[in-house]
């Protein structure tokens, strides 16, 4: 055996999920399992005892199904990945979305993964969560007694992705204006390519940056603004000369803290290469 | 099946050699039938499970294994002195101090997971469980893991050796010092190449059974070597060889992990003896597969080359020094092919490298794919480039103004005979349009992508004598009445298609289609003897032995046409299918009508060919280092064309050139595919395996962190075959299999030195070092301005 | 204890669960069915893929428990009584078997992408099979094989019982998208049967 003996449960309604959540002890929420079979899989090697109930999501319909609610975008917790990355409704800036699963760990992995495993497991980093935070995303919780709940993604990164409610589905609001580009390091070549990623969106106006989002995951559970550089763009012209000098006006905290040479290296590649990206897509948009 | 050609024209081409025919063991894998010891499973079979050792180096006071046996499920626990005591070696011929492993250690533990027993159980749980039951009281001794630190004097002596060398191998050859006085140029290199691991997707297997009325042993084991294993069984159990039988049945993969007999084996059997006969399975699981096998030897690799003013090599000097983890393994072999590769590559004649191969408190270092070539290969190749570069040669003109040629005898007494070096260079160099890329400021060095081409070339020996004084291949061809034939070859094919090339040539050899013969392959019981797979040697020695075996088995026939119809012998063959007379190719009768004559009433002669080949080489004189240790020897020329990115250090591969001198292709389809996993295995070993240890454990044992090459990444690339056609090798056929993989990190590296003129003397080479050069670069420059 | 349907290769399984079993340990385990390989503890090496209701998925990160009503298919389920998948005829054809232990879990994955889409992109071919390991081959012939099958596919597949007065080598040509010379050619047999 793999696992260690578990209780398993298998609702059908979010209702169902919550009331179980609220009731038993030692209790792990089941989404795609990527995350959460192998660490399960480790303890058991490691001889540690291990969670006796698992609240499987897998059979529970209101969680599945991207729609759009008129000019917003739905994406249920347990939307798989891969599904996420076909879908026709990303368009306009919603757009960023394919970009970011696209190199999402491993292909039956992003068969398995659902996108509220990759914002909520606080174990593991979260490849989403600094898009979530540049969309404006608005995460949706029901709470252990049916209560509803509304957290922007900001928010809830900055509390480090803690939350004692389920997480059933998140909101993003169409806007055609905003520019967005991501950057993750791919991981190609030697293990010790670092885990970052890095995600700008910005709006043009009178040929000036303008309530820029510079969000930052450090490899970690959750991701941050860097408001140095977002002020720094704000009102400073969109071109190549601006990049340039935005590189100096980083939050070093952010990005040096626990990073070595070649990480705080390749952040500054990754900021100065996605906000390339936007200028010339902008440029070649005007042509 | 009964066969009946109708057709009397002998002009339809069935010989199957040269073609690529389909798998003869294919169906079964691509329908998930083919079994694996890792699927097999008896009724009443044991789990079991090793008794580690925590500490890297420590002497055994006491194992109390009382509690552990009385633990309800567990049927056997077996330790040191259930055991014989007998150590075992894989290069005991020629190195019997070499020989330094018990299966089950009694004293002392050399490395973490050093085994020191085994339990067998009714599941893995009880076993595990049993495991936590063993009481082991050990006196813990210091340890050293650094290979320069476990040579000085002074540092905690792990065997019965001197600053812990466990193998020095010195070759000198004529005078390097006065060479080097003499030359226009010398300059002098420093390489490391790292530990990797052989990685082979089914791990370490065996199920292991005694049979209790007759006192046999059967082992299944996943093994590249069932003869080698066998031997080492027979010794370590006191045993003759014919009541030991080792079976392998389908190999996911061993690149030289696989080619001895492991604690696990012996432990199984044993541990089956003590359980009453019941059969005991013991599998690692992959964590154990990377800490406790076998892995690559990392090398420090240091070369001194003179030349002349028209760049041809005077004297070449260096030192290698080898981590070979805690016990010796294939040791001697890999220092071997580490130092006197470069003989077949260049000519050569003064000549100074020593080798040492260190103990350390770490994991073993075996006999991975290529053997030290891999490791010598980075180093020389890239060495050349930078004598090239210094003198303004170009590498391509450089390498053809030293290399070997046909039909020539090294300052080492290796015989090359055909030899198409030259011919493979010059195919790679036309294919990649050589001259148009490299060294030419114009070609893509612009932005941030930039690229370059470098050049690698190998050679490759078809097996050695290095493991016992002879190296024969042993074949039988049976052939049943209704005319399907059986080709028995103790050869082990491990994927590489050896079973397929091997009935080919017997199928050749006999005259008749590939579709009759089924091959059995490395059953000890059953099949002839032979070394196994590994040293490129199979389609060489074991295809020579098939060879010969399909040929008696069609000579034993035409004795009975002979003498049916009163003709001579010497004027009857069998070929397409068909009896002919030679002299003018008419048909005197079908195959099966031939052998319908043999199983007749009036001669009931059974049909059973046999053949064995030992290739004409000679051992090498440790004390010299002269030998000619081939039958043969094969050669290749890689190109690589690389794209780097200056903002990121990612290299990315366009493209890879492999020109390979392999005599004759058997299965031309299936030498592509063993050049091409061996190009990948090499950029694999280029960019992103690196095993890493601390303290002697290793600290990255599963695929999330020694990273594989994938789909991803894979360039395009292009195999060129070279056919020399070699005298003596079965229908010209030289082997291959570990030749690609040799040049293959240092043509990378000299294609990222062409591209972005950085030079990487450390393997791997990450985007991490590519960024810190082109910056220390940078600043170097500045400074000069 | 869990009762469970489970629907593998369109056969139906009845099973008693404890609840903590991984589908690959029922499938290899208790069911026989060792076409599935394991060679990892950490979902990285791609040899356990299946298909679940037609998409690549790892059977050893899949609860079993889980999976009533939902559509199992294994390696063993592939080929069609002997006639073998035009993805499985592939990998045969283009040299893409070596030692074989990746292969299952790679023809799942292929299988899946050329069901989505017969005609992928370079890239697409390259995106579906990262997560499958193979350590032999060096995956170009492995490539070959995919847009192979998926030429194949894209013609449609015809099956045995369907087409009773063609031979069965013909029939092999005919579905590899080859002339029975060509056929004849890769395959290095002269059959004089089938030229009747």
């Amino acid at each position: 055996m793999l696992l260690n003996p578990v209780v398993f449960h298998s609702p059908r309604t979010i209702k169902e999920a919550v009331q179980l959540y609220g009731s038993l002890e030692d209790v792990k929420i089941l989404a795609g399992g990527t995350f959460l079979l192998n660490s399960l899989k480790l303890l058991k090697r490691k001889g540690t005892k291990t969670t006796a109930n698992i609240i499987s999501l897998r059979k529970i319909n209101e969680l599945k199904g991207i729609r759009m609610d008129g000019n917003r975008l739905v994406i249920p917790a347990m939307t798989i990945i891969n599904d996420l990355f076909e879908s026709p409704f990303l368009t306009d800036n919603f757009a960023i979305l394919h970009t970011v699963c696209r190199n999402i760990s491993t292909n039956p992995i992003r068969n398995m993964a659902t996108v509220g495993g990759n914002l909520t497991c606080r174990y593991t980093w979260t490849e989403m969560g600094a898009v979530m935070i540049a969309l404006n995303a608005q995460m949706h919780f029901t709470g252990k007694d049916g209560e509803k709940a509304v957290v922007s993604s900001e928010e809830f990164f900055k509390n480090a992705a803690k939350s004692d409610k389920l997480f059933t589905h998140v909101t993003i609001e169409r806007d055609p204006l905003a520019r967005l580009a991501y950057r993750r390091v791919k991981k190609t070549m030697h293990v010790d390519v670092p885990l970052l990623a890095v995600c700008v969106k910005v709006y043009i106006k009178d040929g000036k940056f303008n309530n820029s989002c510079v969000s930052v995951n450090n490899g970690t559970s959750f991701a941050q603004r860097d408001n140095q550089l977002e002020n720094f763009l704000n009102n400073s012209l969109y071109t190549t000369e601006t990049v340039d000098l935005a590189l100096n006006h980083l939050d070093v905290n952010i990005y040096d803290k626990r990073s070595d040479e070649y990480k705080s290296h390749m952040f500054r590649v990754s900021i100065k290469n996605a906000l390339l990206e936007i200028i010339k897509s902008e440029q070649s948009a005007h042509a | 099946m009964s066969i009946s050609i109708n057709s009397s024209d002998t002009k339809i081409n069935i010989d199957p050699v040269g073609k690529s025919v389909p798998r003869i063991d294919g169906r079964g894998i691509v329908t998930g039938q083919t079994k694996y010891v890792f699927d097999v499973s008896f009724p009443n079979m044991l789990v079991g499970k090793m008794i580690r050792s925590e500490h890297p180096h420590a002497r055994i006071l006491s194992i109390d294994t009382s509690k552990a046996e009385k633990l309800p499920g567990v049927r056997a626990v077996i330790t040191a002195k259930d055991t014989h005591n007998i150590k075992y070696g894989s290069n005991e011929y020629f190195f019997p101090h070499t020989v330094d492993q018990m299966a089950i250690e009694s004293e002392k533990v050399r490395y973490i997971g050093d085994e020191i027993g085994a339990v067998a159980a009714i599941d893995e749980e009880t076993a595990l469980e049993a495991l936590k039951l063993i009481d082991v009281k050990y006196e813990v001794l210091p340890s050293v893991t650094d290979v320069l630190e476990a040579m000085k004097p002074g540092a905690p002596q792990i065997h019965e050796a001197m600053n812990n060398i466990g193998v020095i191998l010195p070759v000198n050859f004529g005078n390097p010092e006065r060479a080097f006085k003499e030359s226009f140029h010398v300059r002098e290199d420093k390489f490391y190449a790292s530990a990797a691991a052989m990685a082979a997707l089914e791990p370490h297997v065996c199920i292991g059974q005694w049979e209790t009325f007759t006192n046999k042993i059967t082992l299944w084991s996943s093994s590249q070597a069932p003869f080698k294993c066998r031997e080492s069984l027979a010794k370590t159990m006191k045993m003759d060889l014919n009541d030991v039988r080792v079976i392998k049945l389908a190999v996911g993969g061993g690149f030289g992990g696989k080619l001895e007999m492991l604690p696990m084996d012996f432990a199984a059997c044993l541990l089956s003896k003590k359980a009453g006969g019941l059969p005991v399975k013991i599998c690692y699981n992959r964590e154990e597969e990377f800490s406790f096998s076998r892995r690559k030897h990392g090398m420090h690799y240091t070369i001194k080359s003179g030349v002349t003013k028209d760049g041809v090599l005077t004297a070449i000097t260096g030192e290698v020094i080898a981590d070979g983890g805690a016990y010796c393994s294939y040791g001697p072999t890999v220092m071997a092919a580490a130092i006197m590769r470069i003989f077949m590559v260049y000519k050569i004649q003064h000549f100074r490298i020593s080798g040492y191969r260190i103990y350390t408190n770490t994991p073993i270092s075996g006999a991975m794919r290529g053997f030290g070539g891999v490791q010598s290969g980075f180093a020389i190749e890239s060495h050349m480039d930078l004598l090239a570069k210094d003198l303004g040669l170009d590498p391509i003109e450089f390498r053809l103004r030293n290399i070997t040629t046909p039909n020539m005898i090294t300052v080492n007494k290796m015989h090359l005979t055909t030899n198409g070096l030259k011919e493979c260079i010059e195919k790679a160099s036309e294919a990649a349009e050589w001259k148009k890329k490299r060294s030419n400021p114009k070609y893509f060095k612009q932005g941030v992508w930039k690229r370059g081409v470098g050049i690698g070339i190998a050679a490759d020996v078809m097996g050695s004598k290095m493991y016992k004084s002879h190296e024969s291949a042993g074949a039988i061809v049976k052939i049943e009445e209704d005319g399907s034939v059986y080709l028995f070859t103790g050869a082990a094919d491990t994927g590489q298609g050896s079973n397929t090339a091997l009935s080919q040539i017997a199928a050749q050899a006999l005259g008749v289609k590939y579709e009759r013969i089924k091959c059995k392959s490395g059953d000890t019981e059953i099949t002839p003897f032979d070394t196994g797979s590994f040293a490129s040697r199979v389609t060489f020695i074991s295809g020579n032995a098939a060879l010969r075996a399909g040929k008696d088995a069609k000579m034993q026939i035409l004795e009975v046409v002979a003498e049916e119809h009163k003709i001579n012998i010497s004027e009857l063959d069998i070929v397409a299918e068909k009896v002919i007379l030679t002299k003018d190719n008419t048909t005197l009768m079908t195959f099966d009508a031939a052998l319908n004559l043999c199983y007749s009433f009036n001669y009931g002669k059974q049909i059973i060919g046999r053949g064995s080949y030992n290739p004409k080489t000679t051992p090498i004189d440790f004390r010299t280092g002269e030998g000619n240790v081939s039958g043969s020897y094969g050669f290749e020329a890689q190109i690589a064309e690389v794209e780097v990115n200056v903002e990121t250090g990612e290299v990315k591969i366009l493209k890879m050139w492999d020109a390979h001198d392999i005599g004759k292709a058997i299965n031309p389809q299936s030498v592509e595919a063993q050049i091409e996993g061996s190009l990948a295995m090499g950029i694999g070993y280029t960019f992103y395996e690196d095993l890493q240890f601390r303290n002697g454990r290793v600290v990255n044992p599963n695929f999330a962190n020694y990273r594989l090459p994938r789909s991803i990444g894979i360039p395009e690339m292009e195999s060129i075959m070279v056919e020399t056609n070699d005298p003596e090798g079965p229908f010209g056929a030289k082997g291959m299999g570990e030749a690609s993989l040799l040049p293959t990190s240092a043509a990378i590296a000299n294609a990222i030195e062409d591209a972005i003129g950085i030079r990487i003397k450390e393997l791997p080479i990450t985007a991490k070092k590519i960024i810190k050069a082109i910056k220390e670069k940078e600043i170097s420059e500045e400074k000069r301005v | 204890m869990h009762k469970v349907n489970l629907t593998i290769n369109n056969k139906n399984f009845p099973i008693n669960l404890n609840g903590n079993e991984t589908l690959m340990e029922v499938l290899r385990n208790q069911l026989g069915l060792t076409g599935t390989k394991t060679a990892c503890e950490e979902s990285e090496c791609g040899t356990c893929t299946v298909q679940i209701n037609g998409k690549a998925v790892l059977a050893c990160i899949t609860m079993a428990c889980d999976l009533e009503g939902d559509n199992i298919l294994t390696i063993e389920g592939v080929a069609d009584e002997d006639q073998l998948h035009p993805v499985q005829q592939a990998y045969l054809d283009y040299g893409a078997v070596q030692c074989g232990f990746c292969i299952p879990g790679m023809i799942m994955s292929t299988k899946a992408l050329l069901e989505k889409n017969p005609a992928p992109s370079q890239e697409e071919i390259e995106y579906a099979l990262d997560g499958n390991i193979c350590r032999c081959a060096g995956y170009p012939k492995i490539f070959d094989a995919v847009k192979k099958a998926g030429q194949v596919m894209q013609k449609g597949w015809q099956k045995v019982n369907e087409t009773e007065n063609i031979s069965r080598e013909k029939l092999s040509s005919i579905n590899q998208g080859l002339t029975y010379e060509e056929y004849v050619k890769i395959s290095a047999v002269a059959n004089p049967e089938a030229q009747k």
